[in-house]
């Protein structure tokens, strides 16, 4: 019988060397007839999950192997016999990875030695010389009946010499031959690809290669006779393939994952743990009792995880949370089983079940026996602390990050294979500008033609080709934002770790899908931005107006915020700020927090891909029937009359109408949460259409309903998420209704973060009635704080240093430790005081921040600073230590400077601020705006509906989501407010150059009104940046007198492009 | 803007990288050739401009008006646009030249400061990051400078303003260093009665080589291209040109070189000058003479070289060197005879036949298919058993080369005969699949 077995395989984990992935090797393999098929990937066990799962899907069997390539000599091959030998296995690649550091491993001969235990070991050989002898010898004496040499027909001159050679000497020590193909793709084909790697892993071009180029032939997968015909000299050697895959016998499905231990009391068991803290968490929750519908809902969810054992998990969740409440960090968690009663009496969720009357149907899946997902989300300025405290309680061997696989997109695929065939920088970045790089398809022709290129050009039509080909392979690991994975016991038992690129972090080599796919627990340790602005606002709410909130006790549905929510009014808070969800929000009218949870799953490319938007909106409105065809789907959808919009609902639908198994609908979501995954929804369209008919439901039915869950293909929104989410947003927007001011300083605080940029945060406070205060050096903190106005519960904001561009840290503090006893008189006085270098200073001032204190215009305080030294004369300094007053080091001619113009005021402010508290730069400009027959944006979004204006403004943000099949929507501002642009693809693409590169855009556009929500449809669009480069020789109030001079540098408006 | 954003917003647009040493280099050009022209004083005023002294230069081309006109026309004819104005000082024609609308002007002598005035700081020669300082402070003309008391801004910016005040305005002078052309090494002689003979063409081309060596010495260089002019009688002018592959000041070589071209001039009447000029020289390093019993001296070819070149021609003498490349035709590539080595090799443990056929030649073979060496192969009519061999060896393409090479496959066999004889077989194609070659067979080449 021939058979085979292919034990030498590389996939493309073997970053830059192996070209297929494991899902091509293994179809491959069971097409080719192998029934086994031996993954040793180089120093790396990184792409063995995925191998198992396509030995699953295929029958192939999987050997786990790995290819150590030794620092000190030969490669070999080692497979593990048995669970104790993978163990062993993984230790050693740690110990290399964690030797040599990040993405490389450094492993010698005697390291091997320690680890050989259970391993089956297979020598590379290269020709049958001392050497050789010396390192068979030593396998022999490592290994004893374990070891092999591998016998590889190359296809070079002299091989068959070479092989009988090998063998004789093999025969010779005693060490058994195995015939190994030493297979680097699964197809001929993909040689070409094959060769291209190789250039990227030199970094030189395809015609520099030589003999880099991989040099042996026929690495692809071959049958098992094309074997046999071509080792006809070896049988033993191909029957020792089979031999050594009975000896591996080891299946990734022997790893039990073992939770954590968290026992605060030794005596209990982790159940009791969980519901002694559950009924005293309960306890606190509710101080005037726990009421009756929650304690039937904790006793249900106690129930459940008893039967799923999985008290250890929450103990975790709840320890790493308890941590960071007791530092004042504060968090959210988030994810199915974190919208539980159990989660909120635990504190690790804000989101209280007896007010909100969730679905939690999905809370634990009982039916499938996978991990519950808790992800939390913490200040992302202070998740550091957490992250270490985590290594540190469950020890750095028990404890690490999942890794990240980075895949070539197109845009890195191109670059690379570009740069590999030796195609101009310039081209590549121009042909690059053209795709996004979450384009599934590469390059397309359009784009080609759109830059006028030639595919004739060979190199051209092979780059896009082989392009599109590196598409999706693994180009190095990276580590994952916050997934923690935790053990009972070591975790390189489980799986190699790696030291990761920051210090103090390791990482695993495997990323959180083949951590689902083990069934591994996870926690998700997330930063949030907004969580250290809430921290912010509610420590400054406590300091100030003495309220103190947290999360939860933020008083819930208060009228008066919704009613700010449903103007849109909403600039700066949680996820309902962006202007998709802005212009939803008056159409949507939220009033309760499930409206809010709702808005916040809707806007969401998946529901409005599905087309779910507008009925939903229409239903909501009245304006059309709500109806179920049958009872099973109004339970289902009954909360959301009737439309799909969560991800439970669409696996719910599937069990309910379509009759999924549980397990199926969970494959359903799977291929819903990740498009990557190829064929996404499409497969289970027949499954659930005829699923539909056949219970009953109309053919086109059920054609919508699938079409509405395939919108989740893209991003569909779990309802725990939403809900999660939906409280940020409620207590974000809670805070700007009722302190807007403490909301501004806040927000500014928590720079960078949110779609808006300082200066649309102040205008908008401004608006609120706050009154903004300018960086001051006497009065500034490096955060922005709060200032008593006199008037009773309002606050002042004073813009704080940290606004300053350039300006350091230590610096704004050695100037504000200065002043703490008594404030600086002059400028010689700061400077003598406050010991900080005068570049330091001069950013101060040009920020303008010493008028406010000593009445210096910027250019005065600027002239000043410049006649100073970074040191003062010491002479002067013991001078003036006598005295109260201080001695200025030189008396000089005064200089008449020229004051500056208020335009260049506000330039200058732009340049070093990012914001202005002077007027709009758009003022400067309306004398000729109104001239040329421009209104404001104000009146142009109060104009009547389909009246023609024009308008212009500082362009703030262009979006062109790709829901949107092409339409670009763009924010622009003037002194007035903000015009909300939409741009039609056809006017888009006449007036391309125009739109993608103004600052400063003049438009020409009819009014489009939709209830509250108003747009302009731009039909001509002119660029007039031109002008802003005039604004700083304006005064307000003039007209601009042209003197032909150097052009004084404009301000430069960085829009912000989104898609 | 970035090259690429401009590219992306304009198709079709023609983009050039900046070359500063070129454009250096090309400005130096143009000084030199307005000193042939206009004056004798004349420098480069680096980035963009040229500085002529024309004191006592001016009335040689009808006044200072016309001079200016002169020169900018003349540029105008050669595609350079230019502007030109006469000032009392260099730095206020420079200023005035750089932010005048006419393309002349002439300064009225002694109005410097008000014509100054207006302009902009940077047209005083102020450093770009010295002006981006100033500009904040509310200077922006030259006025605005000239108002200040000069203390404080030399304490804030340093002494440079006040100079160039100065010399804008003459107050400190301001010396040009002319530029002076580079001269070539140049030799001649006229002879009183004309001369034809190729003996005696020789023996003056002998002096006159002597001559240069000793001049080129005297400047440490070596002649890489030497140019020989005979003036014939009747106006004619024969040359003769030699180039060296290194740089050679040695009167011998120099004259045999020379001496095996004379044959090609053709006299005529007879010769009246002859002159010889280095055209290409380069610096040459005195090295001392390694002792015969320290060291193996390399031997020299550098000589042979250049006799054999300039018989044969330039491309007729080579050194092979190698090319990575599987592709045995493709393996070697021609390298001046002279050039240092590659570093590269072939493969030493992979026999490889003696010599290469120019083009594989095909052959008539039996052979069994997919990977079995011939039994039989005829080339060039004879017909020769294969007694023992080795292969195959898989050679690919080069699918980045050409189209065809994307599949091809060669599978190489060393074969033996039943002389002896060893031979370097090829079958096009793996023996499998149609695409990747014809699967008929060649001789490429022969072992031994």
């Amino acid at each position: 019988m021939n058979s085979y077995v292919e034990l030498q395989t590389s996939s493309h984990f073997s970053f830059l060397r192996g070209a297929s992935s494991c899902d091509d090797l293994f179809a491959q393999a069971a097409a080719c007839g192998l029934t086994a098929l031996g993954i040793a990937d180089r120093n790396t066990l990184a792409g063995i999950v995925r191998a198992h799962e396509a030995a699953k899907a295929t029958g192939v069997r999987l050997i786990v192997g790995c290819r150590l390539d030794l620092a000190d000599g030969p490669s070999i091959l080692v497979y593990p016999t048995d669970r104790a030998a993978y163990s062993r296995l993984c230790r050693l690649l740690s110990l290399g990875k964690k030797r040599a550091g990040k993405a490389k491993c450094h492993l010698e001969w005697p390291d091997v030695v320690a680890h050989s235990e259970g391993q089956v070991a297979v020598l590379i050989p290269d020709l049958a010389d001392d050497e050789c002898a010396f390192r068979l010898r030593r396998m022999r004496d490592c290994f004893g009946d374990r070891a092999y040499m591998a016998l590889t027909l190359r296809r070079r001159p002299n091989e068959q010499l070479r092989l009988h050679e090998l063998s004789n000497l093999a025969t010779q020590m005693r060490v058994a031959t195995v015939v190994t193909n030493d297979v680097l793709f699964d197809i001929p084909d993909r040689r070409m690809l094959q060769d291209v790697v190789t250039c990227i892993r030199h970094n030189v071009t395809i015609d520099e290669l030589g003999e880099r180029r991989e040099r042996h032939a026929d690495r692809y997968i071959k049958r098992p006779e094309e074997m046999h015909r071509l080792f006809g000299r070896y049988p033993e050697a191909l029957a020792r393939t089979v031999q050594i895959a009975d000896r591996c016998r080891f299946s990734l499905d022997e790893l039990a994952y073992q939770y954590p231990e968290e026992r605060d009391d030794p005596r209990l068991t982790p159940q009791q743990s969980l519901e002694q803290l559950t009924w005293e968490g309960a306890a606190s929750r509710y101080p005037e009792g726990v009421p009756e519908s929650v304690v039937a809902t904790i006793k249900h969810e106690l129930a459940l995880i008893e039967t799923m054992q999985y008290a250890p998990y929450f103990l975790t969740v709840n320890s790493i949370v308890r941590f960071a409440r007791s530092r004042e960090i504060l968090c959210q968690g988030r994810g199915s089983a974190a919208n539980s009663a159990v989660c909120y009496v635990l504190g690790i969720t804000s989101i209280d079940p007896s007010r909100n009357d969730l679905l939690f149907e999905r809370f634990v899946s009982q039916e499938r026996a996978e991990p519950p997902d808790i992800d939390v989300d913490f200040e992302h300025e202070r998740r550091e602390i957490v992250m270490q405290w985590i290594f540190e309680t469950y020890g750095r061997d028990r404890a690490a990050l999942c890794s990240t696989v980075i895949r070539y997109r197109a845009k890195g695929a191109l670059r690379d294979v570009g740069k590999a065939l030796g195609l101009p920088e310039d081209l590549l970045s121009t042909l690059n500008a053209q795709i996004s790089s979450w384009s599934e398809n590469g390059v397309e022709q359009r784009h080609l033609d759109e830059l006028r290129l030639n595919l004739e050009d060979r190199r051209l039509r092979l780059t896009l080709d082989l392009a599109r080909q590196l598409m999706g392979a693994p180009r190095h690991l990276s580590q994952h934002p916050g997934g923690f994975v935790l053990t009972h016991d070591r975790l390189d038992d489980l799986v190699p770790i790696e030291p990761a690129a920051m210090i103090d972090r390791q990482v695993i080599e495997w990323d959180k899908d083949d951590i689902e796919a083990l069934k591994f627990m996870k926690v998700d340790v997330l930063a949030l931005g907004m969580l250290t602005c809430m921290k912010r606002g509610l420590d400054l709410l406590a300091e100030h107006k003495d309220i103190n909130l947290d999360l939860a006790t933020i008083p819930s549905e208060d009228p008066r915020t919704y009613a700010m929510i449903r103007k849109a009014d909403t600039l700066g808070t949680f996820q309902i700020e962006s202007r998709a969800q802005m212009s939803m929000l008056p159409r949507l009218k939220p009033r309760t927090f499930y409206d809010l949870v709702v808005q916040v799953a809707i806007v969401r490319p998946g529901p409005i891909q599905g087309n779910m938007v507008h009925p939903y909106l229409r239903r909501r409105e009245g304006s059309e029937p709500v109806e179920y065809p049958t009872p099973a789907l109004e339970r289902v959808l009954g909360k959301t009359l009737g439309v799909p919009l969560f991800q439970e609902q669409a696996m719910r639908v599937a069990i309910e109408c379509a009759g999924f198994t549980p397990g199926e609908a969970d494959m359903l979501r799977k291929s819903m949460a990740t498009f990557k995954h190829t064929g996404g929804v499409s497969r289970f369209k027949d499954k659930l259409i005829n699923g539909m008919v056949a219970n009953g439901y109309a053919p086109e039915f059920a054609e919508q309903t699938f079409n509405q869950l395939e919108g989740f293909g893209s991003y569909g929104f779990p309802e725990s998420h939403a809900a999660s989410f939906a409280l940020i947003a409620y207590a974000s927007s809670w805070l700007k209704c009722w302190h807007p001011d403490v909301f501004c300083a806040a927000l500014l605080n928590s720079q960078p973060m949110g779609f808006y940029a300082p200066a649309q945060i102040i205008r908008d406070a401004q608006q609120h009635g706050v009154e903004i205060r300018p960086v001051c050096a006497n009065a500034s903190h490096w955060d922005s704080t709060l200032e008593p106005t006199g008037r009773e519960g309002q606050l002042a904001v004073r813009l704080g240093l940290r606004l300053i561009k350039g300006l350091s840290n230590a610096h704004a503090a050695k100037l504000v430790m200065a002043r703490a006893r008594h404030p600086f008189e002059t400028v010689d006085d700061l400077w003598q005081r406050a010991n900080v270098p005068i570049a330091a200073l001069t950013q101060i001032a040009e920020a303008d921040a010493f008028r406010p204190c000593f009445g210096l215009a910027r250019r005065e305080a600027l002239w000043a600073l410049r006649g100073l030294r970074d040191e003062p004369l010491p002479l002067f300094v013991a001078a003036s230590a006598d005295r109260t007053s201080l001695i200025p080091e030189l008396e000089e001619p005064t200089v008449q400077l020229r004051p500056m113009p208020e335009g260049g005021e506000v330039v200058q402010d732009y340049r070093h601020l990012s914001l202005t508290l002077r007027a709009h730069p758009i003022s400067f400009l309306r004398h000729e705006l109104r001239r040329a027959g421009m209104i404001t944006c104000l009146e142009a979004m109060e104009s009547r509906n389909r009246r023609w204006v024009e308008v212009a403004g500082v362009v703030l943000v262009r979006q062109r989501p790709g829901s949107a099949k092409g339409v670009m929507f763009i924010t622009i501002e003037d002194e007035s407010g903000i015009a909300n642009l939409v741009v039609w693809p056809k006017v888009f693409e006449q007036n391309r150059r125009t739109i993608l590169a103004s600052g400063l855009l003049a438009v020409r556009g009819r009014v489009q009104r939709e209830g509250e929500v108003v747009h302009l449809v731009v039909q001509r669009a002119e660029d007039i940046s031109s002008q802003l480069a005039t604004i700083s020789r304006r005064e307000q109030g003039h007209a601009f007198v042209s003197k032909r001079t150097v052009e004084p540098a404009g301000i430069r408006f960085a829009a912000r492009d989104f898609r | 803007m970035p090259a690429a954003k401009a590219l992306a917003l304009i198709p079709g647009l023609l983009t050039d990288d900046a070359n500063a040493v070129a454009d250096a280099k090309e400005l130096e050009r143009l000084a030199l050739w307005i000193l042939q022209r206009t004056s004798p004083i004349v420098a480069v005023d680096a980035p963009d401009g040229i500085v002529i002294d024309s004191t006592g230069a001016d009335h040689l081309h009808g006044g200072e008006q016309a001079m200016l006109e002169g020169i900018v026309g003349r540029l105008a004819m050669s595609g350079v646009t230019a502007r030109a104005v006469v000032a009392d000082t260099w730095g206020a024609a420079h200023a005035l030249a750089r932010c005048g609308t006419t393309a002349t002007f002439i300064a009225p002598a002694g109005e410097g400061p008000r014509l100054l005035r207006r302009l902009p700081l940077e047209a005083l020669r102020v450093t770009p990051t010295l002006a981006a300082k100033l500009r904040p402070m509310g200077f922006e003309t030259i006025g605005d400078l000239l108002d200040q008391p000069r203390a404080p801004l030399t304490l804030r910016f340093g002494p440079e303003i006040a100079l160039r005040i100065d010399q804008a305005l003459g107050n400190v002078p301001e010396p040009i260093v002319p530029i002076r052309s580079p001269d070539v090494v140049e030799t001649r002689r006229s002879f009183a009665e004309p001369i034809g003979a190729a003996e005696t063409i020789a023996k003056y081309v002998g002096k006159l080589v002597v001559d240069l060596c000793e001049r080129l010495e005297a400047r440490g260089l070596g002649a890489r291209r030497l140019d020989l002019l005979c003036q014939r009688v009747d106006s004619h002018t024969q040359a003769i040109r030699v180039g060296m592959a290194t740089p050679v000041r040695d009167p011998k070589r120099l004259t045999r070189l020379l001496c095996d071209k004379v044959e090609t001039i053709d006299p005529g009447f007879g010769i009246e000058v002859m002159t010889l000029a280095a055209t290409i020289a380069e610096p040459t390093d005195r090295k001392q003479i390694a002792s015969s019993l320290i060291e193996e001296t390399a031997t020299d070819v550098s000589d042979l070289i250049d006799v054999l070149t300039n018989r044969v021609g330039n491309k007729a003498v080579y050194r092979l060197a190698p090319v990575a490349s599987d592709l045995p035709e493709r393996s070697v590539c021609r390298v001046p005879a002279m050039s240092p080595e590659t570093g590269g090799s072939w493969p030493a443990h992979w026999p490889r036949p003696a010599r290469l056929l120019q083009s594989p030649e095909p052959v008539e073979t039996m052979a069994l298919l997919p990977d079995q060496p011939p039994v039989t192969f005829t080339w060039r009519g004879v017909r020769r058993r294969v007694r023992c061999a080795d292969g195959p060896e898989r050679v690919f393409g080069e699918w980045w080369k050409r189209d065809a090479e994307a599949i091809s496959v060669r599978d190489y066999f060393r074969v033996e005969d039943e002389a002896g004889e060893r031979f370097w077989l090829y079958r096009a194609g793996d023996g499998e699949n149609a695409a990747t070659g014809s699967h008929r067979w060649f001789l490429h080449g022969i072992f031994g």
